[in-house]
């Protein structure tokens, strides 16, 4: 964008810092601390950019919207361009990215174990979230969403719990399958879209044909479909969720704050932004549909928190029923039910890296996650057990807090949307449901954990409180959830500029 | 004088790539009774120059033609083929250079690459297919000798007797159906060949000479079911010859086929007569992909992964056949020019960590990140690229030919499979980074690569990096051999 008479390409430096933060972190001398404070430079430079050019937009415009071009193929087969471009939903999660990779460089400063490689994958996977949520080409788009599996792959694998392998291929299959049959649905459209002429991929060319009315109701459906097979495995939605508490019981605390907090988020981005702007017609014959699985996904996920015994397995399926959450928002197609959904996911977003730190803590300073080891531990870690009542009461929808605000409207918009069919209405007791479910696995665990009596199944003496880093990066965390709990409409109104995807009415 | 001269300069002027080899091919034992590193040198530098004249042949336009009453013929196409097999001919000399598997010999084994080459060359600038038959049998005898070249070592005079039976086979059953289809129509020229299929209905005798000549095709190409060969041949064969096989001679088999089949089925394609033969191809290409892909995974000898890999690769390729369009073939070209430097790569490295001692067990690449920092990260590169990561060279070429299928709707299920074998071939390729990266080593000493094989590494990992990030130049390089291809 052009700021005071100088343009800026600010798309490509936020692609190009993590880049060359990434590439020096890796090959720079493998002195320690050295590595983290590089990392952390570079991550701060690229919130610092991030942050910048949200200002900028924001003085710009009413609208927080931007785009660069330049191409890349185009030969009389092929047009692939390098176009990028945000709007109110890209630049939320785009900050979301820079803010979040930012606080785990510094909540994972004590890394010692082959630190230079750690820093440069958690880099590395910022150039491919950022991509994701900035590319305005599919190809780009399919390119991004695939260089952000190699990073976490590594990471699960690399610096992982004990069954690290297994759980880094399963991750890898799952998500990576998931994405080709979304490669066969982009082919089809493109091909559909493009109707015998050049095979162009840009986001702008399929959208003026989806306009123009190329896709059939029979098509849409069916590439809906494909696609959103893609996106649901990535989110993850019932029933392809099983990767997710896997690697996220085996992964890293890093690996894990990006996976939940970021990299689930390209999956309902992927539907919003994709499935729900072509396939306006798809979206209406499916919307029955994802309106189940989006309930069932809310419920079981909060169902099954109930009964697991690992702190960090809780959390990740509690991230299952959050995410389904966002999918129910989706699937209402209604523009309250977007907005929200949107907000949920940046919420969620930070409750879920509070509460994975949090997991990280209890396995590294307490020696162990299990939930039935534990106990009593707010007497010895006091300030550990307040980030985790506040990150659970977060998660659970306190009044006041992010979570809250974000869980209220999506249900608000549910309801609002069966006011159309009110003999339905008793469906809405399941999105109920899942907040006293929620509320009542949060409680219990925080029982189990914090509170009661000391355990005297693990070795007391060598439990310690967090870190001053930690603390550093928790209180951040903390703040946020706290800030954007009281005044939503800070992020609210950044949403609302978004324009419409068509499928909503 | 000279305008004699001149005439006849102009007159071979469409065959000159293959004239400069057979000439480099006749000096390189000369040279090399004195020096075995002097006729390498003395081979790249004719297999450059033979790279030099070919582009600006290529580039100025005005060498198109055909000579010796219409046997061979030169266009883009026919360049680009010649192109891709001069860089395997460059590639498999500079890792011979040195080397010890032929210590006595090195000029033949260099005489011996280059005739195959050239009889590679042949075979893609062949009108006819008695040209073609002999370009096919040079190519195939000189690969056997290359093949048998450790003299001393069992193992590879096995896989020679193999690939002569093998060979052997292949041609006779090419034979029998080159002269039904003489018999059918009357004549040996391509072109002449496929319009007259063409406006014919399928009879026995047609059916026959098509499917016998598949068969025969489907050996060189090891296609499955006549795939068996080939992981024997390539373990026991030296692996500057494997690698040369594998990226080179494999793609002869290839350029028949759409030298016979696809121009076949273009010339139908507004009737749609010929269905059945595209649905033979798609099922072969199904069935070969997913075989070559699953029996990867349990090979434990990384130059027997690599040879499965390559009849998994020729399955993708085999799509082409099926899908039938000038984009296909454009994505099928493309795939070929980016496998000869990603598997060429994979099989470069191999070659130079069995020169330091390193068995060809997958095991022995463990910790080897740290062990040759430099080439573990290039083995990486070829393994993701193999696998079709972005935005490497081979996620462009599978992205395209697979992009390919889709179009009409016929074949979205082979394209189904064609996604779902590259899910399951990262598997394989992924468990060699793994080895590299992840698992820890028994040593940590340093391996030693001599200059040779890392400038072949390094070329092959610049070009797979470079066609990564810019594809379009090579892309459109193969929609212009295509235009030539299919009229």
């Amino acid at each position: 964008m052009e700021t005071g008479g100088i343009e800026i390409p600010f798309l490509i430096l936020l692609l190009l810092i993590p880049l060359i933060g990434a590439v020096v972190t890796a090959v720079m001398s493998k002195k320690p601390k050295r590595a983290k404070n590089v990392a952390l430079l570079f991550s701060g430079i690229t919130l610092a950019v991030t942050l910048m050019y949200g200002y900028l937009l924001s003085a710009a415009s009413t609208v927080y919207s931007d785009s660069e071009s330049y191409a890349w193929v185009d030969t009389e087969y092929l047009r692939i361009s390098f176009d990028m471009g945000v709007d109110g939903m890209s630049i939320l999660m785009i900050l979301l990215t820079a803010a979040l990779v930012f606080i785990v460089t510094i909540f994972s400063r004590y890394e010692s174990d082959r630190p230079n490689t750690f820093f440069a994958l958690i880099l590395a996977m910022e150039v491919g979230l950022m991509g994701v949520y900035m590319a305005q080409d599919y190809f780009l788009f399919y390119i991004f969403w695939e260089v952000t599996l190699i990073p976490m792959y590594f990471l699960i694998s690399g610096w992982g719990g004990p069954r690290r392998h297994y759980a880094a291929i399963k991750f890898f299959i799952y998500t990576h399958v998931a994405s080709l049959i979304m490669l066969i649905g982009i082919f089809m459209m493109v091909f559909e879209a493009s109707a015998g002429g050049t095979l162009d991929f840009t986001f702008a060319a399929v959208k003026e044909a989806s306009i123009a009315g190329i896709f059939s109701p029979v098509m849409q459906t069916a590439l809906f479909g494909l696609l959103f097979l893609g996106f649901a495995a990535k989110m993850p939605i019932v029933p392809f969720h099983t990767w997710l508490p896997d690697a996220h019981v085996e992964a890293p605390t890093a690996g894990s704050v990006l996976l939940a907090a970021v990299m689930l988020k390209m999956g309902s981005y992927g539907i919003i932004r994709i499935c729900l702007d072509i396939f306006p017609d798809g979206a209406v014959s499916w919307q029955p549909a994802l309106i189940v699985i989006a309930l069932v996904s809310i419920v079981y996920g909060a169902y099954a928190c109930i009964a697991q015994k690992d702190l960090k397995k809780m959390v990740a399926f509690s991230s299952i029923s959050h995410m389904g959450m966002v999918l129910l928002g989706i699937a209402l197609l209604t523009e309250l039910g977007i907005q929200f959904a949107i907000f949920q996911m940046f919420a969620h977003g930070l409750i879920t890296s509070v509460l994975f730190m949090v997991c990280g803590v209890a396995g590294h300073n307490a020696g162990t996650r299990e939930i039935p080891l534990l106990g009593g531990l707010a007497g010895r870690m006091p300030l550990f057990a307040a980030f985790m009542m506040f990150g659970f009461l977060a998660s659970l929808g306190l009044p006041g807090l992010v979570g809250f605000v974000a869980e209220f409207g999506i249900i608000f918009a549910f309801f609002e949307y069966l006011q159309t069919t009110p003999e339905l209405l008793w469906i809405i007791v399941f999105a109920l449901a899942s907040l006293l479910l929620t509320a009542g696995y949060y409680t219990w665990a925080m029982q189990r954990t914090i509170f009661g009596k000391e355990t005297t199944k693990i070795d007391i003496e060598k439990v310690h409180d967090v870190s001053r880093t930690e603390v550093l990066a928790l209180t951040a965390l903390c703040a946020m959830i706290a800030i954007f709990g009281l005044m939503p409409s800070l992020i609210l109104e950044v949403i609302q500029t978004m324009p419409l995807p068509m499928g909503v009415f | 004088m000279l305008d004699m001269i001149t005439d006849f300069v102009d007159f071979v002027m469409p065959v000159a790539p293959h004239f400069i080899l057979l000439i480099a091919a006749l000096i390189a034992p000369a040279i090399g009774m004195k020096s075995g590193k002097a006729s390498a040198i003395f081979m790249l530098a004719a297999g450059l120059f033979a790279l030099g004249v070919t582009g600006y042949m290529m580039y100025d336009g005005g060498y198109n033609g055909r000579v010796f009453e219409n046997l061979y013929e030169f266009n883009q196409f026919t360049g680009f083929m010649i192109v891709l097999f001069l860089i395997v001919l460059c590639l498999v000399v500079v890792m011979s250079y040195g080397s010890s598997d032929n210590k006595k010999h090195h000029g033949e084994y260099y005489s011996l690459l280059a005739a195959a080459t050239i009889g590679m060359m042949l075979v893609c600038a062949s009108v006819d297919l008695i040209s073609l038959f002999v370009g096919l049998e040079l190519a195939g005898i000189m690969s056997i000798a290359l093949v048998a070249f450790k003299k001393n070592d069992p193992r590879s005079s096995e896989a020679a007797v193999k690939y002569l039976i093998i060979s052997g086979l292949s041609t006779a059953l090419f034979l029998y159906g080159m002269s039904l289809i003489y018999g059918l129509t009357g004549t040996l020229n391509i072109n002449e060949i496929v319009n007259a299929l063409a406006g014919q209905e399928i009879t026995w005798t047609y059916a026959v000479a098509l499917v016998t000549m598949i068969a025969g095709f489907g050996f060189k190409i090891a296609v499955i079911p006549f795939h068996s060969w080939a992981p024997d041949v390539y373990e026991g064969a030296p692996t500057p010859v494997a690698t040369f096989l594998a990226i080179g001679s494999k793609k002869m088999g290839f350029v028949v086929f759409f030298k016979i089949f696809l121009l076949l089925f273009v010339a139908v394609r507004a009737t749609g007569e010929i269905q059945e033969l595209q649905w033979l191809f798609a099922i072969l290409a199904a069935v070969t992909m997913t075989v070559g892909n699953v029996v990867a995974i349990s090979q434990t000898n990384i130059k027997r992964m690599l040879a499965y890999s390559s009849i998994a690769q020729g399955g993708y390729l085999l799509i082409v056949l099926a899908v039938a369009s000038d984009y296909a073939l454009v994505g099928g070209l493309f795939h070929m020019f980016t496998h000869v430097f990603m598997k060429g790569g994979a099989f470069i490295v191999v070659g130079a960590l069995c020169a330091r001692g390193l068995s060809e067990n997958i095991s022995d690449y463990r910790g080897l990140s740290r062990r040759a920092p430099l080439i573990a990260f290039a083995m990486g590169v070829f393994m993701f690229s193999l696998a079709g990561i972005p935005p490497l060279a081979g996620f462009w070429s599978k992205f395209i030919l697979f992009s390919a299928g889709v179009d009409g709707g016929t074949w979205i299920w082979l394209i189904a499979f064609a996604v779902i074998n590259s899910a399951i071939s990262l598997y394989y390729y992924a468990k060699v980074v793994k080895a590299m990266y992840i698992d820890k080593g028994t040593t940590t000493e340093k391996v030693k690569v001599s200059f040779n094989f890392k400038f072949a590494i390094a070329v092959c990992a610049i070009a797979t990096l470079a066609i990564g990030f810019f594809p379009g130049p090579i892309i459109e390089f193969c929609e212009f051999a295509v235009k030539a291809f299919i009229p």
